[in-house]
């Protein structure tokens, strides 16, 4: 990733490893030289200039952290099979389709579908951005290729951002009292939960990369215990669904967590409530 | 306690768990982090990030939708 700003006095230069040993030697060569450095990256990126001095450039290597031959193109590209494979492989489209298989055989092929929709959107994805990156290609779709921070986004303050925290603050409001309205399972709930996760799905696809430091060292390897609880909650509510009379059938004795929400998404005030944690972790997602 | 307040139980206990790490990664943020910087560390790729975006969109359509 790399991010090179330029505002007024203040000038920043960080980059990959590569670009950093550029960076230092150019620190023991004379001003004009260093210079032409900056102009050598400032023209290779795509860079993004509205504003007086100000630009700025991110790159998306998370693909190439993923996969190793986005950075490192080979001379033969995979074929089809092999590249499709590579994206089957990853972890998140194993979960997804596990997921789709368990909701649609539990009486739920709406969310199964949608599932292994993204799931098949993801392995294609991986796959082109394999074959692109073995014919030396930047492996990296178009849509997240790039990134550009506008000045005018980032400089947003005082009252228009007010503004414009109110208005999404309303329109959410509004969402979560006409949905919860609506009973549950009906086609206008339904219409309404996955267009709205439709859209969401798509901004997370196009959404800007974020550029935040990775965890390294010690909270990087106690990370495993989120997955540890992740993963007991996972499994006790698929321990539930399978000592069900049925898999369509809720059980008194092993209920579910859905099962165990039935009261609270029968009334109205339940249903808004509810709806309202959801929408907030979406942004909360979406805004990372 | 019959076998539904156990399941009941081991929910409770799941939730607990995660609400004591992520008062373990308040105080001690150098030493575990929290679910907030393990999402945004997953989410650093585009694969991560859609995947924990369609995992919450699953909630909704898993409550709502059928």
């Amino acid at each position: 990733m790399i991010n090179m700003t330029s505002s007024g006095s203040g000038r920043r230069l960080e980059a990959w490893p590569d670009l950093r040993r550029d960076g230092r030697r150019a620190a023991g060569t004379r001003p004009h030289q260093s210079a032409q450095l900056r102009q050598r990256v400032a023209k290779s990126l795509p860079v993004n200039t509205s504003g007086e001095g100000k630009f700025s450039v991110v790159t998306d290597v998370g693909e190439a952290a993923d996969n190793p031959s986005v950075a490192q193109p080979s001379a033969a590209p995979p074929s089809l099979g092999q590249a499709a494979a590579a994206g089957l492989r990853q972890p998140i489209v194993a979960i997804l389709l596990l997921i789709a298989l368990f909701t649609t055989v539990s009486g739920k092929p709406l969310d199964g579908f949608l599932m292994l929709a993204v799931a098949t959107m993801l392995i294609s994805d991986a796959a082109r951005s394999r074959r692109q990156a073995a014919r030396g290609g930047s492996g990296a779709s178009p849509s997240a290729t790039t990134s550009a921070t506008s000045p005018a986004t980032s400089h947003q303050r005082g009252p228009r951002r007010l503004l414009a925290g109110a208005a999404r603050l309303a329109a959410g409001a509004l969402y979560c009292v006409i949905v919860g309205s609506f009973r549950r399972y009906s086609w206008p709930a339904t219409a309404s939960v996955v267009v709205f996760g439709c859209l969401m799905i798509a901004i997370g696809w196009q959404g800007p990369l974020p550029r935040r430091r990775p965890l390294t060292g010690e909270p990087l390897r106690r990370a495993w215990l989120w997955a540890v609880v992740l993963v007991s909650g996972g499994l006790l509510e698929l321990a539930s669904l399978l000592q069900q009379p049925h898999l369509t059938t809720d059980s008194y004795a092993h209920p579910t967590i859905s099962a165990l929400t039935d009261p609270v998404l029968a009334s109205f005030p339940g249903r808004s409530a509810v709806l309202g944690g959801w929408l907030l972790a979406g942004w909360y997602v979406v805004s990372r | 306690m019959n076998s539904r307040d156990a399941t009941v139980i081991g929910y409770l206990a799941v939730l607990a768990a995660g609400i004591t790490l992520q008062a373990v990664s308040i105080r001690r943020p150098d030493r575990l982090p929290s679910l907030g910087r393990v999402l945004a560390n997953v989410m650093q790729t585009r694969t991560g990030r859609v995947g924990v975006v369609v995992a919450w969109a699953w909630v909704g359509l898993h409550f709502f939708a059928r």
